[in-house]
C-alpha cells in the first residue's frame, strides 16, 4: 500500500545519531526554561505579492504543554498546538481543528515546532541536519531537513540565538520567505498572562 | 485360460500403470496438493467483470504480508521492528520489504497542474454556502501564518486553502505515516511500526510456507528479545494458507492411519488371518491410487481437503471386499468355487456400487469446485476398489482359504435375536416413539449457511487480522461496489453519484470512508463544474479575491494576474494520466478499465461493520451501473440455496434408487430403502436435539448416507432366501469401518467436513441398527421356495 507514503509534508524522519561539538556548546548556552513567553515580529515575503506581509503578536512555549501563537496585528488570530491537536481560533471561533486521531502527523508537527521555538537542538537534530557556528555573544545554526519530502518543501531554516532563540528564517522552495524575530522574552510562571493561561 | 484370467491380467496392467503414474506424480513431478481455500469457492462465470473485480481485490492482497510491531513508545517499537526486519533481510528471495515510501512531493507535482479541479465534498459545499468574509479570513490567516509547510506549495498557488484541504483528505485515506524511515501508526495507546512485505514465492505453495513460517517465528523471537513487551501483529494470506495446510495434512494422516488401523483390527478379530487384511488393503490401495491418478488427469490439481475427505473413502472402499470375504466363510458357500460365488454376489455388488456412486454424484451437482473434486475422487476410489474385488478376489481367495472364527459366528447369529418390525403392539409403540422423537428433533433444528463453514481459521489469526484492519483502516476485499459505464467518464460520474449516497453513511459512522479513483480523478464534468464554481465564487470581480487585494494593498492588476495564475492550474486530468504516475500506483486495483466492451471500476469501503452491511446493500438502489458486491453474503446465499436444492435432490435420489432396485427386489424394495430413510430422519432429529444448525454439508452427507445405507439393505435382503447370517457379518464390518472413517472425519477442524463426518457417523449407526428390523422372513421364504 504505497499510499502510506502519501504523507503530510511536515512529517519528518531521522535517526537520532546527531551529536556535534558546536551543538553541544550551543545547547549549554541555551536556558531552556519551563515557560517562555515573548513578543514576535513576523515578515513574510511571498511570491506574487509586492509588499511583505508584516504581523506581530505574542507567543508562549510551555514545556510539556505546547505552543501558543497569538497574532495581534494586523488582525487577531490564535494558534494553539498541544500534544493531541492543532487549533486555530479567530476571535472565539474555532476556525480549524486538526486532531491527532484524524491526522497522525499532528504530534510530530507539534514536537518539531516546539523544538524549533525552544531551541531544543537535541530534538531538532532528529529531523534536521544541523550546521552551526558562533558570532559575538551568540550562535547561528542552519538546518536542512533530513526527510526528502520536507527538504523539497523547505530549502533551509536558520536559527539565531543566545540563551534563547532570537530569530527564525524559513526559506521555502516555492520562493516564499518567512522571518520571525523574537523580543521581550520573559521566563518563569509569571511570563504568561492570565488570558494566555486561559487559552491553553 | 478363461476370459476371467485375461480380465485379471488386464486389471494387473491397469494397476501397474496407476502405480507408475503415481510414482511419477509424487516423486517425478513432485506435485503438492492445493491449499488455496478459494479454490473451493464457486467461480463467478455469469459475470466476467465481477469475477475480474474480485480477482483484483484478492490478488492485491494475496502476496502481501503485513507486520505491525508495537510498543508503548516509538523508540522501543522502532528497535523491535529493526530486530524483526534484520532476520528477514537476508532472504529477499522469499520476503521483500515493500518499501513504499514514494516521495509525497512527487505526489504534489502530479496534482499541482490540476488544483482547481480537486475539491473535497465539504469544500465544495462551503463554496456554495459560505459568505465572502469566510474566504478572505482564510486567505489572510494563511497569509500571516508562521507555520509554513502545513500547506503544500506557495501561498499564491492556493490562497484559499482548497487544494490543501484536498491533499489532507487524500492523506487521511490511510492513518499510516512515515516516521524516521519507517511507516508508523498509532491507536493512541501504543505506537506501531508498520512493515509491509511482498511475498516472492506463491502464498499457497507448501514449500514456500515451510520456508517462510519458521523465518517469521525467528523474526518474532528476535523482536521479543530486543523488546520483551513488544506486541506483534501479523496478517497475510500465507498465514491462513499455512495454518489450513498444516491442519489438513494432520487430518489426512489421522483419518488415514486411524481408519486403516481400525480396519486391520476389525479384520483380525473377524478372520484371525492376515490374508483378508492384505486383500482388503489391496482393494483400498488400488482405489486410492486410481482416484488420485484419474483425478489429477481430470482436474490437473488435487486439493488438500479432497485428500482429507478422500481419507474417509477407506471406510467405503472396503465394503465390497468385506462382502465377498464374508461370503467366502459362509458354510453353505463352500461348495461353490470363487467364480461361482462372485456370480451369485455380483448383482448385489453392482447395485451397492451404483447406489453409492449416485450418493457422490449429489456432491458433484453443486457449483463448488472443491466439492465436485471430492465427489469425483471418492466415486473413482470406490470404482477402482470395486473392480479390484471383482477381477482379483476370486483368483486370490479359493474355497476354504478362509475359516470362520468364533467371533464371526457369534456376530452372524446375533441377527436372529434382533427385533423385527411387524404388525404387533410393540412395533406400533416403537413407530409412535420414533415419530414423536423425529417431530421433537426437527422442531429444534435451525439452519446455518455461513461462509465460515468452509474455513475456520485459528482464533489468533482472526484476532490479528481484525486488529490490523482496525489500526490500518483497510478496506474489506470481499465487499465493495462495482461501477460500470460505456466510457471512463460515465464510470467516474456514476462513482461521484454513489459517493454522494455514501456521504451520510460516513457521518453516521456506518463506514469510515471509501477508496475510489474519482477521489483522485474527478469526472471531466465535475472538473469543469468545480473550475467554474471557484471562478464564479472566489475569483469574480466582486468576490473574495478582490476584497483580499484591498486588504493587502494590491491592485486590480494583481487580481487579474492571480486569477489567471489560478485558472491556469485547472488542466483536465484523466484516469490514465493519474495511473501512470507513482502516486497512482496504489490505486490501480480500483480501476478495471475497459472490460468486455464497457468500463468498470471498484469503490472499496473502509471501516465496515457487519451491522452496516444492510444499509450499504441498498445505497446503490436507483443508481445506474452501480452494483453492490458482497462475496461473503453471496457465498452464504449460495450455501443456503444449495442446502435447499440438495434437500430435494436427496428426496429425488430415493426415488431413483427405488426404481433401480425395483426389478430385483419387487415388493421388498421398500424394505431395502426404509432403514436408510429412517436413519436419515433420526440423524436430523438428533442433530436438532444436539442444538446443531442444519447446513449444506449435513444434507450432502445424507445423500452419501443413502448410497452407503442402501448397501446394508441390499446385503441383508440378497440372502434372506438362505437365511444367511454372513450378510449380517458383512453389514457389521462395513458399518464399523465406515464409522471409523467418518468418525475420524467428524474430528476435522473444518466445520464443513466435521458436519459431514458427524452426519455419516450418526446415520451409519442408525442404518446398522434399523436395517435388521426390516427383514422379512416370510416373504423371503416364499421367494426362495
Amino acid at each position: 500500500m504505497k499510499s502510506w507514503s502519501v504523507a503530510f509534508s511536515v512529517v519528518l524522519m531521522a535517526t537520532p545519531l546527531w551529536a556535534d561539538a558546536p551543538v553541544a556548546k550551543i545547547q549549554s548556552m541555551l536556558a531552556q526554561p519551563k515557560v517562555l513567553c515573548g513578543h514576535f515580529d513576523q515578515s513574510k515575503q511571498l511570491t506574487g505579492l509586492k509588499k511583505p506581509m508584516v504581523s506581530n503578536g505574542r507567543f508562549c512555549v510551555v514545556a510539556d504543554r505546547g505552543v501558543l501563537w497569538r497574532t495581534l496585528q494586523p488582525f487577531p488570530n490564535t494558534v494553539r498546538l498541544t500534544r493531541d491537536e492543532i487549533v486555530q481560533l479567530q476571535g472565539d471561533r474555532v476556525a480549524m481543528r486538526l486532531d491527532a486521531k484524524q491526522e497522525p502527523a499532528v504530534r510530530m508537527i507539534n514536537s518539531v515546532l516546539f523544538a524549533l521555538l525552544a531551541g531544543d537542538l537535541g530534538q531538532i537534530g532528529k529531523w534536521f541536519f544541523v550546521d552551526g557556528g558562533f558570532h559575538d555573544n551568540g550562535w547561528r545554526v542552519t538546518l536542512k531537513a533530513r526527510e526528502p519530502a520536507l527538504a523539497k518543501a523547505i530549502s533551509s531554516v536558520a536559527l539565531d540565538g543566545d540563551a534563547y532563540v532570537k530569530s527564525i528564517t524559513i526559506s521555502e522552495t516555492s520562493g516564499d520567505l518567512t522571518r520571525i524575530v523574537f523580543s521581550k522574552i520573559h521566563t518563569g510562571d509569571a511570563a504568561m498572562s492570565a488570558d494566555e493561561a486561559a487559552l491553553f | 485360460m478363461s476370459q476371467r484370467i485375461i480380465f485379471a491380467w488386464v486389471w494387473a496392467l491397469v494397476v501397474c500403470l496407476l502405480v507408475v503414474h503415481n510414482v511419477y506424480l509424487w516423486f517425478g513431478k513432485g506435485i503438492a496438493p492445493d491449499t488455496d481455500i478459494l479454490a473451493l469457492l464457486p467461480v463467478e462465470e455469469r459475470d466476467p467483470v465481477l469475477q475480474q473485480a474480485f480477482a483484483r481485490m484478492v490478488d492485491s492482497a494475496q502476496q502481501r504480508l503485513i507486520v505491525l510491531v508495537g510498543a508503548d513508545d516509538w523508540a522501543q517499537a522502532s528497535r523491535a521492528a529493526n530486530a524483526y526486519a534484520d532476520v528477514l533481510a537476508p532472504h529477499p528471495a522469499l520476503l521483500q520489504a515493500s518499501d513504499s515510501m514514494t516521495d509525497p512531493r512527487d505526489w504534489l507535482v502530479t496534482f499541482q497542474p490540476h488544483r482547481l479541479a480537486l475539491l473535497t465534498p465539504k469544500a465544495e459545499a462551503d463554496l456554495h454556502s459560505q459568505p465572502k468574509q469566510y474566504w478572505t479570513d482564510i486567505a489572510l490567516a494563511r497569509l500571516y501564518s508562521p507555520f509554513v509547510g502545513l500547506q503544500p506549495g506557495a501561498w499564491r498557488d492556493d490562497p484559499f486553502g482548497l487544494f490543501g484541504r484536498w491533499i489532507q483528505a487524500r492523506a487521511q485515506e490511510t492513518p499510516v505515516r512515515p516516521r524516521e524511515g519507517r511507516l508508523f501508526v498509532s491507536d493512541g495507546r501504543r505506537q506501531y511500526a508498520v512493515m509491509p512485505f511482498m511475498l516472492r514465492v506463491p502464498a499457497f505453495s507448501i514449500a514456500a510456507q515451510q520456508a517462510v513460517m519458521p523465518l517469521l517465528e525467528q523474526a518474532r523471537q528476535a523482536a521479543r528479545k530486543a523488546v520483551p513487551q513488544v506486541e506483534i501483529v501479523t496478517a497475510g494470506v500465507i498465514l491462513y494458507a499455512a495454518a489450513a495446510g498444516e491442519q489438513a495434512r494432520l487430518e489426512v494422516s489421522t483419518i488415514g492411519f486411524g481408519s486403516i488401523l481400525g480396519i486391520i483390527v476389525l479384520m483380525w478379530i473377524t478372520f484371525h488371518s492376515l490374508k483378508p487384511i492384505a486383500l482388503i488393503m489391496l482393494s483400498i490401495g488400488v482405489g486410492c491410487l486410481g482416484a488420485l491418478s484419474v483425478c489429477w488427469l481430470l482436474f490437473e490439481r488435487v486439493h488438500l481437503l479432497t485428500l482429507v475427505f478422500g481419507a474417509s473413502l477407506i471406510g467405503g472402499a472396503q465394503d465390497y471386499g468385506t462382502y465377498f470375504l464374508c461370503h467366502r466363510i459362509a458354510p453353505d458357500a463352500q461348495p461353490f468355487d470363487s467364480w461361482q460365488l462372485l456370480r451369485r454376489l455380483l448383482p448385489a455388488l453392482v447395485l451397492t456400487l451404483v447406489t453409492t456412486v449416485i450418493g457422490y454424484l449429489g456432491l458433484a451437482l453443486t457449483p463448488f469446485p472443491g466439492l465436485r473434486q471430492m465427489a469425483v475422487f471418492s466415486a473413482l476410489g470406490l470404482i477402482f476398489a470395486w473392480l479390484t474385488v471383482v477381477f482379483w478376489f476370486p483368483i486370490l481367495v479359493r474355497a476354504g482359504t478362509l475359516r470362520s472364527t468364533r467371533v464371526a459366528q457369534w456376530w452372524a447369529i446375533s441377527l436372529e435375536r434382533w427385533p423385527s418390525l411387524g404388525l404387533d403392539r410393540s412395533s406400533l409403540w416403537a413407530i409412535g416413539l420414533f415419530v414423536a422423537f423425529a417431530i421433537f428433533g426437527f422442531s429444534r433444528l435451525g439452519v446455518l449457511d455461513d461462509i465460515r463453514l468452509l474455513q475456520n481459521p485459528r482464533k489468533n489469526l482472526i484476532d490479528d487480522q481484525t486488529k490490523l484492519s482496525r489500526l490500518l483502516d483497510t478496506p474489506t476485499p470481499a465487499q465493495f461496489y462495482i461501477v460500470r459505464g460505456n466510457t471512463a467518464e460515465v464510470v467516474l460520474q456514476r462513482e461521484e453519484m454513489l459517493k454522494q449516497r455514501l456521504g451520510p453513511l460516513i457521518e453516521t459512522h456506518i463506514i469510515s470512508g471509501y477508496h475510489a479513483l474519482s477521489n483522485w480523478v474527478p469526472s471531466a464534468q465535475a472538473q469543469a463544474a468545480r473550475r467554474n464554481l471557484i471562478d464564479r465564487t472566489l475569483l469574480n470581480d466582486n468576490g473574495p479575491l478582490k476584497a483580499l487585494a484591498a486588504q493587502i494593498g494590491e491592485n486590480g492588476e494583481w487580481v487579474a494576474a492571480t486569477r489567471a495564475h489560478l485558472l491556469a492550474s485547472a488542466l483536465p486530468i484523466t484516469p490514465d494520466d493519474f495511473l501512470k504516475t507513482p502516486a497512482g500506483e496504489p490505486w490501480r486495483h480500483l480501476w478495471l478499465g475497459e472490460v468486455h466492451g464497457g468500463w468498470a471500476s471498484i469503490v472499496a469501503l473502509r471501516g465496515l461493520t457487519p451491522t452496516g452491511l444492510a444499509k450499504l446493500q441498498h445505497a446503490d438502489i436507483g443508481l445506474d451501473g452501480v452494483q453492490w458486491v458482497d462475496k461473503v453474503g453471496e457465498i452464504s446465499l449460495l450455501l443456503g440455496r444449495y442446502r435447499k436444492t440438495m434437500g430435494w435432490v436427496v428426496l429425488f435420489s430415493y426415488l431413483v434408487v427405488y426404481v433401480l432396485l425395483y426389478p430385483r427386489y419387487r415388493s421388498l424394495t421398500w424394505r431395502v430403502l426404509a432403514p436408510t430413510a429412517l436413519a436419515s430422519i433420526a440423524t436430523l432429529a438428533l442433530l436438532g436435539m444436539a442444538g446443531q444448525n442444519l447446513q449444506l454439508f449435513h444434507v450432502l452427507a445424507l445423500m452419501l448416507l443413502l448410497g452407503v445405507g442402501v448397501d446394508y439393505g441390499i446385503f441383508l435382503h440378497e440372502h434372506l432366501c438362505r437365511r444367511d447370517p454372513v450378510a449380517w457379518l458383512a453389514v457389521g464390518l462395513s458399518a464399523l469401518s465406515t464409522l471409523l472413517s467418518f468418525g475420524f472425519l467428524s474430528l476435522s477442524k473444518t466445520p464443513a467436513l466435521q458436519a459431514f463426518g458427524l452426519t455419516m457417523l450418526i446415520g451409519t449407526v442408525a442404518v446398522w441398527l434399523i436395517v435388521p428390523c426390516f427383514r422379512n422372513y416370510q416373504l423371503a421364504e416364499l421367494e426362495g421356495a
